[in-house]
């Protein structure tokens, strides 16, 4: 799937760029260079062409520069220096990016991030003025990652604001940003971030690769991008995280991971990822040790819950009725008597009608989303065990697995902890607890088998790495913690068993 | 030495995970009856023949690892090439081969019949191979990382049944147990024999041993979960022997999950339904272990890929499953099972630790000479 996707963009990649001449040399004068400009642009209808004198022209895209730096700034500056070389022009002019070229293509994309082109006559070259500016919004509360106690920041759309949180977040000379450009149409940029010395220079590697081997056509938000770069685009799990919190992304920087901040999308992603760790909240750090561990525990136990209770209700109601003790078979067989549909039936639909809720909630407004809760959740639980068509306790049963299912903090993971329930149900009313637990061999193996970035997905439990343990199910107090993972070493600790075997390999001989 | 194995640094795998392996590749489907066997040889002694059996194995487990300490990086299909030459040495490999697909077979056809008898006596037997090679060819493709992993992961999963076990001490007549040595020592001795189909599985050393990073560690966690194995039996066996009289013992056949069905938990009944089908998750080691031990083997013989490996071998297991049938039927192969295991399990070791020695020393005498 993954890689025929790949492959068709590839091929449609192609054709435009042959059509394109690579180097186009910029005319000397001042009219070849205009029709040259407009023909490579397709003169759009916000390009801007202004003469200042006879031999200087400017010309810009209108809504994607600063107007009041280039009304300040190089305007007058432009009317001073008139009839200068480009050289003296760069000089004279008092903005920090301004840059000479001579190709023009290159100067087209300057001109599209935000640059003014200024042209004398009778010069090949090009000044370069980038006073680009951004409409973006301000930064607002992250909506779906909320946390009770902590900071209320999250990123927004804009890759330089972003950067400029996390560099508020970590002051230190070895935090990297390196920048990348993906996307054959829209050229979109952005920026991996990591800690020099800290990250694993190997998960680093992996990262550089995988992003400049990507051959895509265009690239709007980081979701598609950490699907594209994943070890394995078949997993319904996610293996690298989507985050809109900056201290959380700067949290995952100083504990070793890679992190990625892509323009115009408000989410960055951090790997290598595993499998606890998309159950941690960032607010378990701010909580006093043993309650962010019942937290936590309460969590994983909901997993467990979410996913094989209603099953094990189906398959207990449809093989294996003596395992219900009879007090409990009594009030069971009683709220089941006049349900007309065998269990698995009863509680597929249910879990249908409780996505089908959830769905709905999650498209309409806040305010209408709430009602919906309130029709969906009362009115129609409530009627249909009136009408006799569920009985009562699947519904508290199906109720208690929604509910845990909504407790996993990440949106991603928790979409995969509800789905999962559906095949073990299926499972669980052909073939009782023999099915569910087919279903849980199968879960545990494909876990195992996942990887991010080739770290193990379910480190740190298995490879057991029982210093990590101290913050991954639990949370010990922090001075306990060890910051950095030994996934994220995984230098170190190789080089240290190489040493161990050479030393072996003597004692041998 | 030619046949000694290459193994990157990546496929290593830590010393301590031998503890989780050695313990999940012996608690398999033995545990579910081997009350009947042990009782009828050795009465109420049988506690005794159980530690005995798991002295035996610490002592092989010894002698196992002097034998690998002789090569720099070897299992023991490389060892009998080198001792053996080429074709007496395949035929060798071959038949420990043969021996893994054997016991192989012999734990998913003790399963199936346990689920046709206490869970689903309609459901087909070929239905439950099927999911259970599928499961297993699925563990075995993603690599010997994996399938040490499922070790971990099962034996982590299943600690909660051992104290299940415990529950029925509350019905237990602790005289049932005396008097103490009351059975002649051959007895005993024949009990620890009958121990063997039970026992096994720490020969997946054997092969698994080049495989660990830190080799002079293996040792220790071998040993530890060869004790952690005997704190099961022996809690299984003592809760059996209070818990049951002898005759009953005789005539129950897997007197584990009829301990197991006398529980009552406020929440739960028939816990063992549960237990059996959860019963999945311990076999699946073993299997795994078992088919990649013949993997290894097969590849020193001919070499094949492990994909095609795997699917030829699960189509043999599930054909030759499809025969058996009855349950004397299946009591015959585990006892056919239990003389090669110890043959090969219990005897086998010394004799080619023998054979190692000798030829390192002829060959260092050669050399001096």
């Amino acid at each position: 799937m993954f890689r025929g996707y790949k492959k068709n963009l590839a091929k449609s990649n192609e054709q435009p760029n042959k059509a394109e001449p690579k180097n186009i040399s910029i005319p000397t004068s001042k009219i070849e260079f205009l029709d040259q400009l407009k023909e490579t642009i397709h003169s759009p209808a916000d390009l801007v062409v202004k003469n200042i004198s006879d031999s200087i022209t400017i010309a810009f895209l209108e809504f994607l520069i600063d107007g009041k730096t280039l009304n300040e700034q190089i305007l007058p500056t432009l009317e001073k220096v008139n009839n200068a070389s480009p050289k003296v022009i760069k000089e004279n002019l008092l903005i920090a990016e301004v840059d000479l070229a001579t190709e023009l293509n290159h100067c087209v994309y300057e001109m599209l991030i935000g640059a003014v082109l200024i042209h004398v006559e009778g010069h090949s070259e090009l000044v370069i003025a980038k006073i680009s500016s951004y409409q973006s919004r301000g930064l607002s509360a992250p909506e779906n990652e909320s946390q009770v106690i902590g900071s209320q920041v999250g990123f927004n759309e804009n890759l330089a604001t972003n950067i400029s949180v996390i560099r508020r977040y970590i002051t230190n000379t070895k935090l990297c940003n390196e920048k990348f450009t993906v996307g054959a149409e829209t050229k979109t940029s952005l920026s991996v971030l990591y800690i020099n010395g800290i990250a694993s220079e190997e998960h680093v590697n992996t990262v550089r690769q995988r992003i400049s081997d990507l051959n895509v056509s265009d690239l709007l938000d980081s979701a598609v991008l950490s699907e594209l770069i994943d070890d394995n685009s078949l997993s319904m799990f996610p293996q690298l995280l989507l985050t809109e919190r900056p201290d959380r992304f700067c949290d995952g920087l100083l504990s070793g991971k890679v992190g990625i901040v892509v323009n115009g999308s408000s989410m960055a992603i951090l790997c290598p990822y595993s499998f606890i760790e998309f159950f941690q909240s960032r607010e378990d750090q701010n909580l006093r040790w043993p309650i962010a561990t019942f937290i936590r525990l309460l969590r994983f136990m909901a997993i467990l819950i979410s996913i094989f209770f209603t099953p094990i209700y189906v398959a207990a109601l449809t093989f294996h009725y003596e395992i219900i003790p009879q007090p409990l078979l009594v009030p069971l067989s009683e709220s089941r008597a006049i349900v007309p549909f065998p269990p698995i039936i009863e509680a597929l639909v249910l879990e249908l009608i409780i996505e089908l809720l959830r769905e709905a909630g999650a498209r309409l407004p806040t305010k209408v989303g709430q009602t919906i809760g309130i029709v969906g959740g009362i009115v129609l639980g409530t009627a249909a065990v009136q009408a006799g068509i569920t009985s009562n306790i699947l519904i508290i049963i199906i109720a208690l697995c929604a509910l845990s299912s909504f407790t996993t903090p990440n949106y991603l993971m928790g979409n995969v902890i509800r789905i999962l329930r559906f095949p073990i149900i299926i499972l669980a009313g052909f073939w009782g607890f023999y099915g569910v637990m087919l279903g849980f061999c199968f879960l545990m193996l494909h876990l195992l088998r996942q990887s991010s970035l080739g770290a193990p997905y379910m480190a740190p439990i298995y490879p057991p790495r029982w210093r990590d343990w101290s913050d991954s199910f639990i949370r010990l107090p922090l001075p306990l913690i060890k910051r950095q993972s030994v996934n994220a070493r995984a230098n170190d600790t190789g080089k240290g068993t190489n040493d161990n075997l050479a030393k072996e390999e003597k004692v041998i001989r | 030495m030619k046949s000694t194995l290459q193994i990157s640094n990546d496929q290593k795998i830590n010393a301590s995970l031998f503890f989780f392996v050695v313990s999940a590749a012996q608690i398999g489907v033995g545990i579910h009856g081997f009350q009947r066997v042990l009782v009828k040889d050795a009465g109420h002694d049988a506690w005794i023949s159980v530690i005995l059996a798991s002295l035996f194995s610490h002592i092989i487990v010894f002698v196992m690892v002097k034998t690998y300490e002789l090569y720099p990086s070897n299992d023991i299909y490389g060892i009998h090439q080198d001792i053996f030459g080429k074709y007496i040495g395949n035929f060798l490999n071959l038949i420990y081969v043969l021996y893994c697909t054997f016991a192989f077979y012999s734990v998913i056809r003790n399963y199936i019949e346990v689920i046709n008898t206490w869970v689903f006596p309609g459901l087909a037997q070929s239905f439950i191979s099927i999911t259970l090679l599928i499961l297993v060819i699925y563990a075995f493709t993603g690599g010997l990382r994996i399938i040490i992993g499922v070790c971990f992961f099962s034996f982590i999963s299943g600690i909660w049944i051992l104290f299940i076990v415990f529950i029925p001490l509350q019905y237990a007549h602790y005289n049932h147990l005396l008097p103490v040595f009351s059975n002649d020592l051959t007895s005993i001795f024949k009990g620890a024999y009958s121990m063997t189909f039970t026992i096994v599985g720490f020969e997946i050393i054997n092969t698994l041993y080049p495989f660990a990073k830190e080799r002079n560690k293996v040792k220790k966690y071998v040993h530890l979960g060869l004790l952690c194995t005997l704190i099961v039996y022996l809690s299984v066996i003592l809760v059996s022997l209070v818990y049951f009289s002898e005759a009953q013992i005789e005539r129950t056949v897997w007197a584990t999950l009829t301990l197991f069905s006398v529980i009552k938990l406020p929440f739960v009944e028939r816990i063992e339904i549960f237990i059996i089908c959860f019963w999945m998750i311990i076999i699946l080691p073993n299997l795994c272990l078992f088919s990649w031990s013949a993997y290894r083997g097969i590849q020193r013989i001919k070499n094949i890929k492990g994909t095609t490996f795997i699917w030829i071998f699960c189509l043999i297991i599930f054909l030759a499953s499809i025969p058996l049938q009855s349950r004397t039927q299946i009591d015959k192969i585990n006892n056919i099972f239990a003389q090669i295991a110890f043959c090969i399990v219990f005897i086998y070791p010394f004799l080619l630790y023998i054979l190692a020695l000798t030829k390192k020393i002829l060959k260092k005498g050669v050399r001096k000479h």
